[in-house]
């Protein structure tokens, strides 16, 4: 699937407007609302137990929400819930797999229950494995799968359909360092395709490397525009540092620049590359020892915890 | 957020491309394409492993010993009752595993996080449950086909007709099936695995055993006291002529001589007790075990011999006794009459009654006898031949199969409305 310069119009996978979900007298998800364009991976960020989990049920068409609208893929769950299911790649958070069955069958049957024919689906289990880098697991039991790889195992599984929309729950949960790259490529390459990605995830280093947006949740509720303005200001914040920190607060307060001393220098807003060359360049031209300039770090880790809500 | 990864990634491997059928709405139905695949998937994970294949080969170890031990004792003569041991054998095997699988079916699957997948897919709810009610139940089948040789070779023994044998192992399967749904309507109903297997079996012993006890039970209930009364001629307040003249007139038979107003009368009331079983007969009736037996061959336990039958056995014998539950109590039991000394003394005064004859014959006492022995011979043969009941038992099995089967594909829609408490989706 590759996108096509005549892509209609609706670019909206996922649009969700005030959702809400309980069970029992325990608001798992109070009021949340947002949407996942074609194309762009948006990324679903909050505390465990904020219901994000939740959300992503609701979403997939596998429980119903109390209140609010859901539309995936232009179906509403409500009346349309086999056109939500049939569009959604899901990868759930629990790790399950049939463990006396081999890791093509599994994805041969998984196709088989999509109505793709036998062949077809065995086919595509098998370029699905080695896309995940399992191939050479494919006819070994899932139960000889480390964690890491049942979990890549649940991602292919989620693609076996060729779904428009993906939803990822923890996907990088149990990765060791050379999957969690091999993730976020994966991840890249699906939106490349023109798929929607929804992926949620505690390591927000590796969100901020993967994403175009960003959906913040706390207790419930989604938070939009604040948490909005929070990214899209920590992505300005560039730190400098230098030999002689008091130089570089003296030269930047003469310089009429608004900034946030540190003991080894200064934090500071820039609005984007070209303007962050021509900084360095003015800094360099004071006279300042610049020897460590560059974005503050991951946007979303500082939105996160500037957030500051009590964990559950 | 920086994208740039993405360019030292290799181009996306080439994609077998694939056009699953859209789909609208939400069905639920089950389809012979999505039930066969359940099928195939299940029967494929629960592939015993090599301790499982031990204790299937324990458990079949023992059931076939038992089954060779039969047939080394049988009698040459023609015998149901081998026939029917393995009959039994296969219902009881059929009992204990096809539920208990099923009864793990649906909650282990949550509880390993394979469920969900599964619900996401094209398969509806229908499918998925049909399929695991079919794949637990062909463990039974299996375990049918594996006991056949000793089933063919004690049918041939058993003096019943093909298709009378082909009916009661049909009645099996579907007692077998039926419990196995209810196995798994535990499933999707309890959150632990123990829990719902706990209570598919008892659901199975309230069906076999709990119904013979509230059978016994209420018997209780529909037991009648009909308070007898008799009446008497008191003899206390005779005077000495009256008496004498009674006891001569007992001797000798003649009782012109009486004079009615010599004799007062008392009455004597005394309790007899009848169970009316006819009233609460359909208790056991609703048993499966009665079903199954109730659609076995009838023996007449007098011609069964010309009939080309085996001697009445189990099955013929449980037929009996419910049959006898099903008549209630005996017709003359329940037409008792009081007995009224003073109205009989009054006849014969009379003459309306005749009097005894002191002298029976050995042949009229004989007659006597034979025909006592001919209407138990006749209750009995009523009883073996009245016709089978299975019909209220069949009706159970069947609402029991409906209704769990509707309580499984329920709870198996998605979207939830509300889950099993205690547990998550995935």
């Amino acid at each position: 699937m590759t996108i096509t310069e005549d892509a209609p119009p609706i670019t909206e996978a996922i649009a969700a407007q005030g959702v809400a979900r309980s069970f029992g007298d325990v608001r798992a998800v109070e009021d949340a609302t947002l949407s996942v364009r074609k194309g762009e991976v948006t990324a679903l960020i909050g505390p465990n137990g904020c219901g994000k989990t939740t959300l992503m049920l609701m979403l997939a068409g596998l429980l119903r929400p109390h209140a609010g609208q859901i539309r995936v893929a232009g179906a509403d769950p409500r009346t349309d819930a086999a056109a939500v299911r049939a569009a959604i790649g899901w990868m759930p958070d629990q790790l399950g797999s049939w463990d006396n069955l081999t890791c093509l069958q599994t994805l041969t049957l998984m196709g088989e229950a999509y109505r793709i024919p036998k062949g077809t689906a065995r086919e595509r289990g098998m370029a699905l494995l080695e896309r995940v880098h399992l191939g050479e697991f494919a006819h070994r039991p899932a139960r000889v799968l480390s964690r890491g790889q049942k979990q890549r195992l649940s991602l292919a599984r989620a693609l076996v359909h060729d779904p428009q929309v993906l939803l990822l729950d923890e996907p990088a949960n149990g990765l060791d360092p050379r999957s969690r790259v091999e993730l976020r490529i994966l991840v890249r390459q699906f939106a490349a395709e023109g798929r929607a990605v929804l992926v949620s995830s505690h390591v927000l280093a590796e969100l901020d490397e993967m994403v175009d947006e960003a959906v913040f949740m706390s207790k419930g509720r989604t938070l939009g525009e604040q948490a909005a303005a929070m990214v899209a200001d920590a992505r300005l914040k560039y730190r400098i540092d230098a030999i002689q920190p008091a130089a570089l607060h003296a030269a930047l307060t003469a310089g009429g620049v608004d900034f946030e001393p540190t003991p080894t220098g200064a934090v500071t807003r820039i609005a984007d590359e070209p303007n962050a060359a021509q900084a360095l360049a003015w800094l360099i031209r004071q006279g300042i020892e610049v020897h460590r300039f560059g974005p503050v770090g991951s946007a979303l880790e500082q939105t996160y915890m500037a957030m500051n809500e009590e964990r559950r | 957020m920086s994208t740039d990864t993405t360019t030292q990634t290799p181009p996306p491997r080439p994609d077998v491309p694939v056009s699953p059928p859209p789909r609208t709405g939400n069905p639920w139905m089950p389809t012979p394409h999505g039930v066969s695949l359940m099928m195939r998937i299940e029967l494929r994970r629960r592939r015993p492993s090599a301790k499982g294949y031990v204790f299937y080969g324990i458990l079949f170890a023992i059931v076939i010993a038992i089954c060779i031990a039969a047939a080394v004792f049988a009698p040459p003569e023609l015998s149901s009752v081998n026939f029917e041991i393995v009959l039994i054998m296969v219902l009881g095997v059929g009992m204990l595993i096809a539920p208990s699988l099923s009864a793990t079916s649906i909650n282990g699957d949550s509880g390993e996080g394979v469920l969900a997948p599964l619900q996401m897919s094209h398969l509806t709810a229908g499918d998925i449950a049909v399929g695991k009610l079919l794949a637990s139940w062909v463990v039974s089948v299996v375990a049918l086909v594996a006991l056949s040789p000793f089933l063919i070779y004690t049918f041939l023994n058993s003096g019943w007709r093909w298709n009378e044998a082909l009916l009661t192992v049909g009645a099996i399967l579907l007692v077998v099936l039926t419990f196995t749904a209810v196995g798994l309507a535990w499933s999707s109903i309890a959150a632990r695995a123990v829990a719902s297997v706990a209570l598919a079996h008892l659901t199975t012993g309230f069906f076999l055993i709990g119904t013979l006890i509230v059978f016994g039970v209420a018997s209780i209930l529909v037991t009648e006291e009909s308070a007898s009364r008799d009446r008497y001629i008191d003899w206390s307040t005779l005077d000495q002529e009256a008496s004498a003249a009674l006891d001569e007139a007992y001797m000798t038979g003649d009782y012109s001589q009486l004079d009615p107003d010599d004799y007062t009368c008392i009455e004597s009331d005394w309790p007899m007790t009848i169970t009316h079983t006819d009233r609460i007969a359909w208790i056991l009736l609703l048993n499966p075990a009665v079903m199954i037996t109730e659609s076995a061959p009838v023996v007449d336990p007098v011609t069964w011999e010309e009939d080309g039958r085996a001697a009445p056995g189990m099955f013929a014998m449980i037929h009996s006794l419910i049959s006898d539950a099903r008549l209630g109590p005996d017709e003359e039991v329940s037409d008792f009459q009081a007995y009224d000394e003073c109205a009989e003394l009054q006849g014969m005064i009379d003459g309306t009654v005749p009097t005894y004859d002191e002298d029976m014959t050995q042949e009229e006492i004989d007659a006597f006898f034979a025909a006592d022995e001919a209407e138990q011979n006749e209750r009995q043969q009523r009883l073996a031949n009245l016709t089978p009941a299975p019909w209220i038992g069949l009706g159970v099995q069947l609402t029991l199969l409906i209704g769990s089967m509707w309580i499984v594909i329920r709870r198996l829609r998605v979207p939830y409305k509300k889950l099993r408490t205690g547990t998550r989706v995935a």
